[in-house]
């Protein structure tokens, strides 16, 4: 079945404010596609348009094809799972379960026999009779799973749902909903702030801000080409240096960034000789020494914190701009401390340098 | 506003809700007040009279109060008296209020509320009826004051408006507690704490602390007191005397014994008016707005 | 730390004398009943005594006042109950311009005094030739009580988590539904106390009821005209049945109550 979702063209406004710039974008059927975005960049709101809780005021939503204009909430071919899960406290897990079988005429045997399939899916058999109430957080994660999933949508649509709960379950979970996912082979749309949820679970990724979906990617070539300056800066972590383009040779631009020198690195996008650009240097692509055939930054240590697995330094440049470096446990050494003089560099192919055009 | 209803219950059940509203608030609210005021405005005719040459606006009735002494001067007693009442409930309840929510433990708050529930939930005619038995001339307030020595004669507590008053501060004092243990209740008890640690006295840490927090709940009270004081019709009837009438009670013989509905309209509006004017006045003194006297 | 005891003692002393003051009237009302003498009293005391219970038990006035206050607390019950219910729909439900003017009116009723509305009730039906009586009673009583229960199921609709209703319609629910299966279960212990409020409102009205009752008298009508007239101990009889009735009632409410919030916390 074609369970696609297509976003024509839509615009949202709400009165003066354009909560959606013209969006046009198709997810697959069978597809885990996350929005990922911070808060206020809309992609509530498309989650809304795709539920039927909203209309867009222009273009149209449409799953499998079929135009869903003036189909309300109740009518669309999706289930959402909220992000406060939204169980329904007066009824049982198996009540909550069966609700939308209920609500479409479905026999009472019919019913029970969708619940305990689906109560097996989620490892929660025996719970049936319990009340929601009794249940800890992660079995209430799973009955809202189960629940949206027992009106067999076209389209399951997730808003943060793993947003409550604590750091090691939502870890687990994560696996969990991959899992079900090419269990049931069904749509997914995520949406989270996320970015390890949206990178571990996602098959793409949409990222968003002020009502633009900016850079539409698989996990990896989101972290590694990111094609404007608000995805290298908000997917993981990056240090930028802003500068002037001076030449640019097969994919890759030499910038005058100043008392920092000639800085290189590859482009994307559009960007010309004589443009202002910013190269983007990912802190775990510094290195602490200045090695041949690698560009060298002379600074000075500021500050160093072990943080377990990595350590993370803070490095004053002799333009005064600081650098955030991330280093590998294992290459402690006494030497690292503050006011220490190190050179850093880095391969030129780890840097990405985006012009203008990009500064959306 | 239909459209909103609509979006959450659909339209037939929106339709339901604005139907119900719409009977209430026009039918029972709205029209029957305004009519009233119409009414009073009228004079009293013969049924064949009305609609005809005779039927026109009239300050006449508003007039009647004002050229009867007697009416004029239980009008204002009335006032009065019910502005006595809300003090003198204030007055009583404050302490008790703050006592439940600041002082008694847990379980000694829950048990004393059940206790103030209870005559609460009892008719105002039977509450009102038990003080006439204890304040009779001949009842067991005067018996035991009589065996204790400290008058000679018995006293007659309800030839005046003594005991109208007693009964009416006993019949509305859950009015006045209950709003004002709720505001105190949601007090951070830590501010009276450090206002105390700061030095101040217990009167001042009420008067700059407490008293300005709980001040939407002694408005409510001090607004519920006084119109049920003043629109009370049973205390008085029970607890009063003739001498001591009631301006409901006046408001009460034109309609049902001098047969001038007009008349008794122009006198309940006037009653209306008295107490829209002091919920605007406490509403002003307390600087509080009318969603802040919602329960 | 002397101050603090005597202030203490104070506090104490005035909590158990307004106590003694909230309490005495109804003891001494109900020690009334059973005195042996021809006015209600407690001084002198001329002996225990059953027969005013039966002297109730034989006033077909009363029996007839009673039934009909039933009928009005039952009117009243059926119409001011959807009413308030609505009301409080409507003002969870709606925003906007006018909402303030809506609910100031809808507060209205309460702080008007009950003569009025009974006044106003019966001079707006008299144009539509209805008199006093049981159906006038339960429309003046039905103005006021459908305020109460809008406080009450709005104060429960409030904390209502309107997600659950997008979760129900998201699962394919109409909007009929979701109101059937989600918020009226949601409402229904508010509406329960409601009603019981309601019913009690009704029944111990005085001020509205007298205006429009027309010759219907309901059992509080007929206390207080027993009270002014013909005064016999019957008359606490009667009260300290009502008030056995309350307070059972009450207690049991309050029980009940108190359950609800435990379980909940």
């Amino acid at each position: 079945m074609d369970s696609s979702v297509h976003l024509d063209n839509v615009v949202m406004e709400f009165g003066d404010f354009t909560a959606i710039q013209k969006t046009d974008l198709k997810i697959e059927s069978g597809e885990f596609f996350s929005f990922l975005g911070p808060s206020g960049c809309g992609k509530t709101t498309i989650l809304n348009m795709i539920s039927g809780f909203l209309d867009p005021t222009q273009g149209d939503v449409k799953i499998g094809g079929q135009s869903m204009h003036g189909v309300p909430a109740n009518k669309r071919p999706t289930s959402m799972i909220f992000q406060n899960l939204a169980l329904f406290p007066l009824m049982t897990v198996a009540e909550n379960i069966e609700f939308g079988l209920e609500v479409r005429g479905v026999s009472k045997g019919e019913r029970k026999k969708a619940s305990d399939r689906l109560l097996e899916l989620v490892a929660l058999e025996g719970s049936a009779a319990k009340k929601v109430t009794e249940l800890s957080g992660g079995q209430r994660q799973r009955i809202a799973i189960a629940r949206a999933l027992a009106v067999e949508p076209q389209v399951l649509l997730l808003d943060e749902p793993l947003s409550a709960l604590d750091l090691k379950l939502r870890q687990h979970m994560r696996t969990e909903l991959k899992e079900i996912q090419r269990k049931t082979g069904i749509t997914f749309i995520y949406i989270t702030h996320d970015q390890g949820e949206a990178l571990t679970m996602s098959d793409r990724v949409g990222v968003m801000s002020a009502g633009r979906l900016q850079q539409v990617a698989d996990p990896i070539t989101l972290y590694r080409d990111p094609q404007t300056s608000f995805v290298a800066s908000f997917v993981g972590e990056n240090n930028s240096i802003v500068g002037k383009v001076l030449s640019i040779n097969n994919g890759i631009a030499e910038m005058d960034c100043g008392p920092l020198g000639h800085l290189c690195g590859r482009v994307q996008g559009a960007v010309k000789i004589g443009d202002q650009a910013t190269v983007f240097i990912r802190p775990e692509h510094l290195r602490l020494s200045a090695e041949e055939n690698m560009l060298t930054i002379p600074s000075v240590i500021e500050e160093v914190n072990f943080e377990g697995s990595y350590l993370t330094l803070n490095a004053n440049t002799q333009a005064g701009s600081n650098l955030a470096i991330q280093l590998e446990s294992r290459q402690y050494s006494e030497n690292l401390m503050k006011g220490a003089n190190v050179s850093l560099s880095y391969n030129v192919e780890d840097a990405i340098i985006l012009g203008e055009s990009a500064h959306v | 506003m239909f459209n909103q209803l609509k979006a959450r219950f659909g339209s037939g059940l929106a339709v339901g809700v604005i139907g119900m509203i719409a009977i209430w608030i026009i039918g029972m609210v709205v029209l029957p007040q305004l009519l009233m005021v119409d009414y009073s405005f009228r004079p009293n005719l013969l049924p064949v009279d009305i609609g005809g040459p005779k039927d026109i606006y009239t300050l006449a009735n508003y007039n009647t109060l004002f050229t009867n002494e007697i009416h004029l001067k239980i009008f204002f007693k009335t006032i009065w008296s019910s502005v006595l009442v809300t003090s003198i409930t204030l007055l009583v309840s404050y302490p008790i209020a703050f006592y439940l929510a600041k002082v008694a433990t847990p379980q000694k708050a829950a048990l004393c509320l059940v206790l103030l529930i209870i005559p609460f939930w009892i008719n105002e005619i039977l509450r009102t009826f038990s003080w006439y038995i204890i304040l009779a001339y001949k009842g067991p307030l005067n018996a035991l004051l009589l065996s204790l020595g400290f008058i000679q004669r018995p006293i007659r507590f309800l030839s005046g408006d003594g005991g109208v008053l007693i009964g009416m501060v006993y019949a509305y004092i859950l009015f006045m507690i209950f709003p004002i243990y709720n505001a105190i209740e949601s007090l951070d008890s830590n501010q009276v704490k450090a206002a105390r640690s700061l030095g101040a006295g217990w009167i001042r840490t009420h008067w700059r602390v407490v008293i300005p927090h709980a001040k939407p709940g002694i408005a409510t009270g001090c607004i519920m007191t006084f119109m049920l004081a003043a629109g009370s019709y049973a205390v008085p009837s029970i607890l009063g005397s003739p001498g001591s009438r009631w301006f409901t009670q006046i408001i009460y013989n034109w309609f049902f014994e001098g047969g001038d509905w007009n008349q008794g309209a122009a006198y309940a509006f006037l009653l209306l008016i008295i107490c829209i004017g002091f919920i605007a006045l406490v509403m002003r003194i307390f600087k509080v707005g009318l969603g802040d006297i919602a329960k | 730390m002397k101050s603090e005891t005597i202030m203490r003692l104070g506090v104490r002393f005035y909590i158990g004398v307004f106590f003694l003051y909230l309490f005495t009237p109804l003891i001494i009302m109900g020690l009334a009943t059973f005195n042996n003498s021809r006015f209600p009293t407690i001084s002198p005391w001329k002996g225990a005594t059953l027969k005013w219970f039966k002297a109730l038990a034989q006033d077909d006035q009363m029996w007839h006042a009673l039934w009909i206050s039933v009928v009005v607390a039952i009117g009243v019950l059926l119409v001011a109950v959807p009413i308030g219910i609505c009301c409080a729909l409507f003002l969870s439900t709606v925003q906007g311009k006018g909402k303030t003017l809506l609910y100031a009116i809808m507060m209205s009723p309460l702080l008007t005094p009950g003569v009025i509305i009974g006044i106003s009730t019966l001079i707006f039906w008299k144009r539509f030739s209805v008199t006093g009586g049981i159906m006038l009673t339960v429309i003046a009583q039905t103005t006021f009580i459908a305020a109460y229960v809008m406080l009450m199921v709005l104060a429960r609709l409030q904390r209502f988590d309107r997600t659950l209703e997008n979760a129900a319609l998201s699962l394919g629910a109409t909007q009929w539904q979701a109101f059937r299966r989600i918020l009226l279960p949601y409402l229904k212990p508010a509406i329960i106390s409601a009603a019981g409020i309601a019913f009690l409102q009704s029944f111990e009205n005085y001020n509205t009821t007298l205006f429009v009752k027309g010759y219907d008298t309901t059992l509080t009508v007929y206390i207080a005209s027993k009270v002014r007239t013909g005064l016999t101990p019957a008359v606490n009889a009667l009260g300290l049945v009502m008030i056995s009735i309350t307070v059972i009632f009450a207690i049991v409410y309050e029980v009940k109550r108190r359950r609800e919030q435990s379980i909940k916390s």
